[in-house]
């Protein structure tokens, strides 16, 4: 229940996409980010349509965050401007 | 302060500035927050104002003819990821290499678009363009906000530096030129069309400032960015508009419209367009642009924004201007008919 699972998907190169050779994931505990943190992924998954930019943005990555509550996934997909600089540093890229 | 809550709804923020369950400080964050985002939202409203109006009183040909050389302008975002970062003076003799590249390239991307398309700049009307370097720590990635082009450094094992890609610099502006003329959506086929028209005006680029016919250029997208990691696996470029779905592509893409998928992302379905235009470009022979490329310009300038146009309906009004602009002759409108066809369109 407290790990964030991250995933940075799109850009320029295509992190994610069906058949891509980039991957680009990463793994939270949700008690070891701030509480300033905690409130914005809260607020994240509250209302992830508020969080997908300005709809101007192109080849931008999106992050897709994915936390377990009573036994069951939810998972938001949000604007790369919306995210804490601490998940972001938590994803790391690889070569499929 | 934290520039990365700025679209968190603000009804979210303001209730989090008053919770007496959080301490000052973190209250503070968040009416700090607040406030900054007030600003941003009322800029990126002004932003999306200014794209309106500058498309609906577009200038004529003599306007645009007469308006100065674009000014373009380089800032160094230093690895934070806060834009556009601290302005370089004096870009062109900098001694910091990115920044000199940026500035050189972007400046020769404003001459290819003024000397083979005769437009001034992104907007047609010698709108600044601006660049920010150093974006992020080892960022692997480059892109366009809506009113600028951002580059990160790359991490130096899958990527290389993206603007030593001068496909990747021409991809982004094409992005700025999207927007202020077709105004393409980024999802669906309107996406994919998005995502083709910087991938082959970002190659037309490439082959132009290296004096390239069709027959000589390799028709790669970011070959130059690859690093030693990717180069090792055998991965030579991120998407290959003569073969989207090769195996020495990073990110293989589809080539038939029938593989489409309502929903699929911009920078799979861009290689059913992508395909049409390279197999155009090499039909008709020569530069790429100085017929197809002239095509694909004035299909995506000519006939005033359509944000959610079809793929269909694209090649059906590239047909249409070839007929216009090549009255007569049948191979180039040959060339375009059957490079569609190709593609199932």
């Amino acid at each position: 229940m407290d790990t964030l699972k991250i995933e940075r998907i799109g850009g320029f190169a295509g992190f994610g996409l069906p058949g891509s050779k980039l991957r680009s994931t990463g793994e939270q505990a949700m008690s070891a980010l701030s509480p300033a943190d905690q409130a914005t992924v809260e607020a994240l998954f509250r209302n992830p349509k508020g969080a997908q930019g300005t709809g101007h943005e192109r080849d931008a990555f999106r992050y897709r965050i994915t936390r377990t509550v009573k036994g069951k996934d939810q998972t938001v997909e949000v604007a790369e401007s919306a995210v804490p600089p601490a998940l972001k540093a938590c994803v790391s890229d690889k070569l499929m | 302060m934290c520039f990365a809550c700025q679209i968190v709804p603000q009804d979210v923020l303001r209730r989090f500035s008053k919770d007496r369950s959080l301490d000052e400080e973190q209250r503070k964050h968040f009416t700090d927050t607040l406030k900054i985002d007030t600003e941003l939202r009322k800029l990126r409203d002004q932003a999306a104002k200014l794209t309106r109006i500058a498309s609906a009183i577009a200038p004529t040909t003599a306007l645009a003819a007469v308006a100065p050389a674009p000014a373009v302008t380089v800032f160094d975002c230093n690895h934070n990821q806060t834009l556009p970062g601290a302005q370089v003076p004096n870009p062109g003799t900098s001694s910091d290499v990115v920044a000199k590249r940026v500035f050189t390239e972007t400046t020769s991307v404003a001459a290819f678009y003024s000397q083979v398309f005769g437009r001034n700049s992104i907007d047609g009307a010698g709108m600044t363009m601006i660049s920010s370097i150093h974006y992020g720590i080892n960022y692997n990635n480059a892109f366009w906000n809506g009113t600028q082009m951002t580059y990160g450094d790359g991490d130096g094992s899958i990527f290389v530096d993206f603007s030593r890609g001068n496909d990747v610099i021409g991809h982004e502006l094409t992005h700025g030129v999207t927007q202020h003329s077709l105004q393409l959506n980024y999802a669906n086929e309107a996406g994919g069309l998005n995502e083709s028209m910087s991938d082959c005006f970002g190659s037309m680029f490439r082959q132009w400032e290296a004096r390239q016919t069709v027959s000589q250029a390799d028709w790669l997208i970011g070959k130059d960015i690859m690093g030693p990691a990717a180069i090792s696996r055998g991965f030579s470029c991120l998407r290959d508009m003569a073969n989207p779905a090769a195996k020495h592509c990073l990110a293989p893409q589809p080539t038939k419209f029938k593989q489409y998928k309502a929903g699929m992302d911009p920078h799979l379905s861009s290689g059913i367009p992508n395909l049409a235009f390279y197999s155009v470009a090499k039909a008709v022979g020569g530069n790429s642009w100085d017929k197809a490329g002239q095509i694909w310009y004035r299909a995506m300038t000519g006939f005033g924004p359509s944000p959610n146009m079809k793929m269909k309906a694209f090649a059906n009004r590239t047909r249409a201007v070839a007929a216009q602009l090549y009255p007569g002759n049948t191979a180039v409108a040959g060339a375009v008919d059957t490079g569609w066809k190709k593609v199932g369109l």
